[in-house]
């Protein structure tokens, strides 16, 4: 064979070799399913063996700084607390059941103590026994770590006040009294308030061991030793993917709640809309967290429908005015900003019509809801508002998140903010660390992008983690605008002790009339109508929209 | 000259000399310039892409003509809750839509297409998810991508040309810190130390000494791509320059006493003229570039002000159902790259037709 014919050959054959690795791995790849079908367990569950998502990015997967619903979405099937909610679609969804206490609460004290005993041979994904000494060491690692969660703790004993735990961080809570022997909890309050339940089956009360580091663990392992629920977290790279497997030594510890279909769930972090649903598209993943992008919806309505879910959840989208700064310090600035937004033709747009127009700052769905429409689109009335105050010509800075629809959102308003007089700039950050700068003070953002999802249904939940000026931290701050009014938060520390009424429900409705009219603390101006989009495999008569956490994994079956 | 020639040349000058009959020729001379735009005007490749470049940079100086008279709306201007006259129909610029109350849907959040002449010229290529004209941000977002284009390339070539004529002048340790400063900017890919210095001063601005710079202005990603492109002008001009440091002139210009600056600005400054002037050119398409790529990732022009590499990021996301939003400025920034490219290549030639020093990348 001549030396030319020769390489012309090796050629071809490289050729080749390369055709056939490409045509196998198109194969592959169009083959690739998530598992098996679905078998059906002793329980009556449909398990399988692997459910791929794809993730909006989590801020933490550490159950005692996440605070997003990316990362509690996760985690509720992973960190358990003493109580938690029942696996169920709808207002049965926010019924409270015991997870590893045994039973709810003894509570006695005028509603100031209660006491709880464990369930006996609790255990870690680690194999270690859960101790009831374990609650008292997780809610002084939350104080430890500037928690973002440490404002529903601050009505244990033992605390509040200059020596207290919250400013001391040394010692221990006294309030909290625990016997590893007994297994018991007692938890002593200064005072009776409605919602210490819901705070108690909150992330930030999930259990973990004493002498875990009181700093952010998501990558350091927490997921893997400290689970308490059905699954446990293996894997975890920020941005880029994590890994939830059944946690080996659960054994149906919390009887209450399901054991889960899935027994993997891999997931791949993608925060761009189209990329994400792509991936439910191309067969790679089976369900998409995020949103499906608006020009997407009508092709993924007609051509999928039987893949679609769409679900409202308690939410309410607005603009933060951070009193503390200049211009937004003054009553008159706040409300030409209510008056500059279209509430009820343009920003709806921005949702892909996935949204319903807000004035209030409840949800619709709460009893102590009263519509407010104080404010019409009216830019001459803004700009007038905005000549008064002296303010004409500042600079203001929007803040917003990178990702749709906040960045959209964020530029919309620095345009109207334009309108009306002001120099307006936006500034875009990544989702991953958007909440926890604009919540740290040294940031003194004036105006921006924020949105609160339920973390349990009750109106302590939005006002006062929203709007008591009791509740301001220096880091990760709820309350995002600094709102301090001593009428709001006088009514809403006296409020936070009465147990449901209608009476006690007219006054929450002051209260959001008193934040949104008389002071105009924020701008709410949407309740947003979300997307869960699943792959043909997935069985959705599985599917399960918590009232909490909305999509519940652990539910779905596949085909 | 004829006749000096006749005079020390005398065979030569019989040679050449007019037949009988014939008139006088009169030899001039030409300087370099002149016979490189002489070669220049007979590329004709190179003055087409140079005129489609001055045609580009002519429309985007049009622009606030454009918004002002044809579109009716700034760069910046939102219309969401707008409508326009399509062919006499009253349309949204983005669609409504609302969830009705069986849990079904109409999608909304749709801008409008390309309308071309259809609204009298308004959305001549569509609206942008905040209902903007997609042609008068297209004309802006060229001015701000030309602006910081030619502003980092000139500031770029006039501080690597400095640090190079230091640096091939004096020699020794000068030279020595020069080309350690080339050598450190050099060692970072262009793009990465682009957008970690964008990301950083994009957020806070740059406020260091005397020198104040807010975030969002357009001063920071062009400083940010003067300073990156610098070492890949100031490493090949060194190394011109050095070898001219040798030359007899230069020997001479020290030997007689002139100045330093005298000896670098005025003898060695213009026998590198014509390779500054192709680097300049080609520096400029580079930062346009490197503009855009900035932009796009979020580390250059920041919203809501336009610049073809945030169009095409925005236009990304609309990529199926209005491809234009994305194309438009794709083209509009492949076009004047490729215009300055060719001409800048066609310029080398010009000027130095056996040139082997070139941009490097």
């Amino acid at each position: 064979m001549s030396r030319r014919s020769a390489l012309r050959t090796a050629v071809l054959l490289v050729l080749a070799a390369a055709l056939a690795v490409t045509v196998a791995a198109c194969g592959s790849s169009k083959s690739k399913s998530s598992g098996t079908t679905s078998t059906t367990s002793a329980g009556g569950q449909k398990s399988f063996a692997n459910f791929r998502v794809t993730w909006d990015a989590p801020d933490y997967l550490d159950p005692g700084l996440s605070y997003t619903v990316a990362g509690w979405q996760i985690m509720w099937n992973v960190y358990e607390g003493l109580l938690g909610y029942k696996h169920a679609a709808g207002a049965e969804g926010a019924t409270l059941i015991p997870y590893l206490a045994e039973k709810l609460p003894t509570i006695t004290n005028g509603g100031k103590t209660y006491k709880f005993k464990l369930r006996p041979n609790l255990k870690y994904s680690s194999g270690k026994a859960v101790k009831a000494s374990d609650f008292a060491c997780t809610i002084e690692r939350d104080f430890k770590m500037d928690s973002p969660g440490v404002g529903f703790f601050g009505n244990i004993v033992g605390v509040g006040g200059s020596n207290g735990f919250a400013t001391t961080k040394k010692g221990h809570i006294k309030g909290i009294v625990t016997d590893d022997s007994a297994g018991t909890i007692t938890i002593n309050f200064t005072q009776p308030e409605s919602d210490y339940q819901n705070i108690l089956a909150t992330q930030f009360a999930a259990f973990v061991p004493c002498g875990t580091k009181a700093s952010d663990q998501s990558t350091k392992g927490i997921g893997k030793d400290a689970a308490t629920g059905p699954y446990m977290i293996t894997a975890y790279t920020p941005s880029r993917s994590f890994t939830i497997v059944r946690n080996p030594h659960y054994n149906g510890q919390i009887p209450d709640i399901p054991a889960g279909n899935p027994d993997k769930l891999t997931g791949q972090i993608i925060t761009d809309q189209t990329a994400a649903m792509e991936t439910v598209l191309q067969g790679h993943s089976d369900y998409d967290f995020i949103p499906i992008p608006n020009d997407r919806l009508q092709n993924i309505q007609s051509q999928h429908s039987d893949q679609l879910k769409i679900y409202t959840s308690a939410n309410t989208y607005y603009y933060f005015l951070n009193t503390r700064t200049p211009p937004f310090d003054k009553l008159q600035v706040r409300q030409a900003v209510n008056y500059a937004i279209d509430r009820n033709t343009a920003l709806p747009k921005i949702f892909g019509g996935l949204a319903r127009p807000a004035q209030n700052i409840l949800p619709p769905t709460y009893p102590q809801y009263e519509k407010l429409s104080p404010y019409s689109y009216n830019l001459t009335k803004a700009k007038q508002l905005v000549s008064a105050s002296g303010d004409k010509g500042t600079k203001v800075t929007v803040w917003a998140d990178s990702t749709p629809p906040s960045s959209d959102l964020g530029q919309y308003l620095a345009g109207q903010l334009s309108k009306i007089g002001f120099n307006a700039n936006v500034k875009t950050l990544s989702h991953q660390v958007y909440f926890t700068t604009i919540g740290n003070q040294s940031t003194k953002a004036q105006v921006g992008f924020t949105d609160w999802y339920q973390d349990y249904p009750s109106p302590i939940d939005w006002f006062d983690v929203l709007f008591n000026g009791n509740r301001i931290t220096q880091t990760h701050n709820n309350n995002v605008g600094n709102s301090d009014f001593p009428e709001v938060n006088n009514l809403i520390e006296k409020l936070k002790k009465e147990p449901i009424s209608p009476s006690v429900n007219k006054q929450w409705a002051h209260v959001d009339e008193l934040l949104v009219q008389k002071y105009a603390a924020a701008a709410p101006y949407a309740n947003r109508t979300s997307t869960d989009f699943f792959s043909p495999q997935m069985d959705l008569s599985c599917y399960i929209n918590h009232v909490l956490y909305q999509f519940d994994f652990s539910t779905i079956c596949m085909k | 000259m004829a006749t000096n020639t006749q005079s020390e040349f005398p065979a030569a000058a019989a040679a050449f000399a007019p037949a009988e009959g014939e008139p006088q020729k009169t030899i001039a001379g030409r300087s370099p310039w002149y016979l490189a735009w002489r070669r220049l005007r007979r590329n004709y490749v190179a003055l087409s892409f140079l005129a489609l470049f001055i045609l580009i940079v002519a429309c985007c100086l049009c622009a606030p003509l454009y918004s002002r008279y044809v579109a009716d709306t700034g760069p910046n201007d939102g219309n969401l809750s707008g409508t326009i006259t399509e062919n006499g129909k009253k349309i949204p610029v983005v669609s409504t839509g609302h969830v009705n109350a069986n849990g079904t849907f109409k999608v909304g959040g749709i801008p409008v297409g390309p309308q071309l002449f259809a609204a009298g010229g308004k959305y001549f290529l569509g609206a942008d998810t905040q209902g903007r004209d997609i042609a008068v941000r297209l004309l802006y977002g060229g001015l701000t991508s030309l602006l910081i284009g030619i502003g980092s390339a000139v500031i770029c070539t006039l501080v690597a040309l400095i640090l190079s004529l230091l640096a091939a002048y004096y020699g020794g340790s000068m030279d020595w810190v020069i080309s350690r400063f080339y050598d450190i900017i050099w060692a970072f890919p262009v793009l990465l130390l682009a957008i970690a210095l964008g990301t950083a001063l994009a957020l806070n601005g740059l406020h260091a000494g005397p020198i104040n710079i807010e975030a969002g202005s357009l001063w920071i990603p062009t400083l940010i791509i003067s300073y990156v492109l610098i070492p890949y002008i100031g490493r090949p001009l060194r190394g011109q320059l050095l070898s001219l440091r040798e030359k007899e002139f230069v020997e001479a210009g020290v030997a007689q006493g002139a100045s330093p600056v005298r000896i670098m600005f005025v003898e060695m400054l213009p026998n590198v003229a014509s390779t500054v002037l192709v680097f300049f050119t080609l520096i400029i398409a580079n930062n346009i570039l490197t503009e855009a790529a900035l932009s796009f990732l979020g580390a250059g022009v920041q919203p809501p002000h336009a610049s073809w590499g945030n169009l095409i990021a925005d236009g990304e996301k609309l990529i199926v159902s209005d491809p234009w939003f994305a194309l438009a400025p794709g083209i509009a920034l492949v076009l004047t790259v490729l215009s300055l490219n060719v001409f800048g290549d066609g310029l080398r030639d010009a000027l130095d037709p056996r040139s082997t020093v070139k941009l490097e990348h």
